[in-house]
């Protein structure tokens, strides 16, 4: 009795009750509205799906040391240039890959900015978002048009399944994309060489430098695989989700992610429920507007913000940023 | 090393210089004989397809018959208002054009510390009248109106959805009723769901995403019928609905038939704000000397079917007429509905 009890009040435990609490909620409500309920969920998936791999991006460069404030400015540009090469090709596979390969390009500038010019890292990120800004608001044309957007494809009979198969597997390639990557890396960062030697270099980078760790390199490698990441967040944006292009359309979203980073506490898999909870608020938000409920929907907008808040004072449970993120690192 | 940022900081710096100084002529504003008009936007671009488009129409009309010099600023920030308008009135602009609710206070301001200079203040309401600003105001609320029978003779489920930018601009809002009371006045049985966008004027007119997600949502528990009038949070809620075969979308302020090509399988019409010859006429009255102080009505009205015009049926087209005579003698009027 006494180890239950503690097994309930450890992190595990806490995380498989508030687990249940949901599932039983959701399902209480889809016997009362399902179209409701799982038109809220799809929202939410939807929403959360640019916050996700905005984050992960921030995971990857956090995790090997380097601050990117610049996530919002990776998306817009990945937008930008996945739409144009949408429009250009009418190929939604090159556009994809221009996304994240304009992603990757923006993380080399972080890189090079903060690695080898050792700028301030927060200042090389906001050149980075400002930058975009100017860049996308110049070029684009309007009235531009393309041939389509990626469409959802259902997974087959798992998008029969009541509830689940409409929300998780009946959408686009972007968005399963998005959830795979969060495991994938989760399994990387927590269970490969490659994933200790980034925590490594994050935490201690003279100490993984001794051991014969290409801390550079690394670094490196792992803020263009970030840019890329982030880039397919603005590919999600303007190929799949809005399917055009129009400027300033990211509207915060990169810095959204930023604060789901946090809240998940630099884990991918922890991001992924911050993401679902951003998401699951803004769904919501609409929701109550759509049930003409009188309390301030800006308040549920608020709300995980709230809670980033809190979370980050350390009210309720502590966030364990990167030791040595946002410092320069010399070879000796 | 401290070399190499200064080149990587010159090269940003002298980019951004190269796109911020396109397109400066020199026109000496201050002489009585040229006729200058510069156009301050909202937050957001002159080409946006929309509301800051049409007002720049109406300017660049001015331009081709009233031989004026023409000028814009798009302004980034809703903090820069001020100063963007500032920018125009030093070089002694003779009229001063501001595109939207949230330039209000600032035009005022303006208005005040120049006063031989007309101001017009596209949906900008004047609570009291000051001899040098016009503010040029839509009956939003007909337009909604004219948005909301049209779609409560389309729908079948009974269900429509408007999707909005912020309620913080009472014309966004005075759509949004006038397309429930018009909705109700076909049908009192018909449902409106009604969605605001949360980010007040910084992002609540240019979040396409979000005008998109929104849509889906409402789609998805039923609506047949989607108003989506917000700048560019509206158009990705066009784009959306286009995804969807049977349901109907309707846009605002322009034809959007012409902005937005992406929605044309589901644009039945939109609910339009005749800007750009209510710019153009007010200059002109500025330029004759007959420039109309306070409140300035314009036109609105739905634009044409286009692809759909077919399939509407002759009954709905004279009933919306009959709504739209309505409109102008008074018959049908906002006091009778709130």
């Amino acid at each position: 009795m006494e180890s239950v009890w503690r097994f309930l009040k450890s992190k595990q435990g806490i995380t498989i009750i508030g687990f249940l609490v949901l599932v039983i909620l959701v399902v209480v409500f889809y016997s009362i509205s399902p179209n409701q309920t799982q038109a809220v969920l799809n929202s939410m998936i939807r929403h959360s799906t640019p916050l996700i791999l905005g984050a992960l991006c921030g995971v990857m460069c956090e995790r090997s040391g380097i601050i990117n404030i610049g996530i919002e400015g990776h998306m817009l540009l990945g937008a930008f240039m996945g739409y144009m090469v949408n429009v250009w090709t009418g190929s939604l596979v090159l556009a994809v890959a221009a996304s994240m390969l304009t992603g990757s390009l923006m993380g080399l500038l972080l890189a090079y900015m903060s690695i080898k010019l050792k700028l301030d890292q927060v200042i090389g990120g906001t050149v980075i978002n400002i930058l975009a800004l100017g860049l996308t608001g110049y070029f684009y044309t309007v009235g531009l048009t393309t041939s389509g957007k990626i469409m959802t494809f259902p997974l087959g009979p798992l998008a029969d399944i009541p509830l689940i198969g409409p929300v998780l597997f009946n959408n686009g390639f972007i968005t399963y994309a998005a959830i795979v990557l969060v495991f994938v890396l989760h399994f990387f960062l927590y269970r490969t060489p490659w994933g200790l030697r980034t925590r490594a270099i994050g935490e201690h980078p003279e100490a993984a430098d001794t051991l014969g760790i290409n801390v550079i390199r690394m670094r490196y490698m792992n803020v263009l695989i970030g840019g890329a990441i982030a880039g397919l967040a603005g590919g999600f944006l303007t190929l799949e989700s809005v399917g055009s292009f129009e400027r300033a359309m990211t509207n915060g979203r990169g810095f959204i992610a930023l604060a789901v980073m946090i809240f998940g506490n630099w884990s991918p898999i922890g991001a992924w429920g911050a993401a679902l909870l951003f998401g699951f608020a803004t769904a919501m938000q609409t929701q109550l507007q759509f049930m003409g409920i009188d309390i301030p929907h800006q308040f549920v907008g608020m709300l995980p913000y709230v809670l980033t808040i809190v979370v980050v004072a350390g009210l309720v449970g502590r966030t364990h940023p990167p030791a040595a993120e946002g410092k320069v690192f010399e070879k000796e | 090393m401290f070399k190499k940022i200064s080149v990587v900081f010159a090269f940003v710096m002298v980019l951004s210089l190269f796109l911020a100084a396109c397109g400066q002529k020199n026109v000496d504003c201050t002489q009585e004989d040229v006729l200058c008009v510069g156009l301050v936007t909202d937050v957001g671009e002159v080409d946006d397809k929309s509301f800051n488009q049409s007002a720049w129409e109406g300017v660049q009309k001015a331009a081709d018959e009233l031989g004026a010099h023409v000028e814009y600023i798009e302004t980034k920030d809703a903090k820069d208002y001020g100063t963007n308008i500032g920018l125009f009135a030093e070089k002694g602009y003779d009229v001063i054009v501001t595109v939207g609710f949230g330039l209000g206070d600032a035009t005022r301001e303006a208005a005040a510390t120049h006063p031989d200079i007309d101001f017009i203040g596209v949906d900008q309401f004047q609570a009291d009248t000051v001899a040098n600003v016009a503010g040029l105001m839509f009956p939003e609320w007909k337009a909604g109106f004219q948005a909301g029978a049209l779609a409560g003779m389309l729908t079948e489920t009974k269900l429509l959805a408007g999707v909005y930018g912020t309620d913080l601009a009472p014309a966004v809002v005075a759509f949004a009723e006038g397309y429930e009371d018009g909705a109700r006045y076909i049908d009192p049985a018909i449902e409106v769901i009604t969605t605001y966008h949360p980010g007040g004027f910084a992002s609540g007119f240019t979040d396409p995403e979000w005008g998109g997600a929104t849509s889906k949502q409402a789609i998805e528990q039923g609506a047949d019928v989607i108003f989506a009038a917000g700048g560019k949070t509206g158009n990705g809620g066009l784009i959306e609905t286009a995804n969807y075969p049977g349901v109907f979308c309707i846009g605002v302020d322009t034809d959007q038939w012409e902005t937005v090509p992406e929605a044309h399988s589901c644009l039945v019409s939109s609910a339009m704000k005749l800007i750009v010859p209510g710019v153009f006429d007010l200059v002109k009255l500025s330029s004759e000397g007959a420039f109309p102080a306070g409140n300035y009505f314009g036109t609105v009205g739905l634009a044409p079917f286009h692809d759909f015009d077919s399939s509407i049926s002759q009954e709905i087209k004279d009933k919306l007429a009959e709504i739209e005579a309505g409109l102008l003698d008074d018959t049908i009027k906002y006091e009778d509905f709130r």
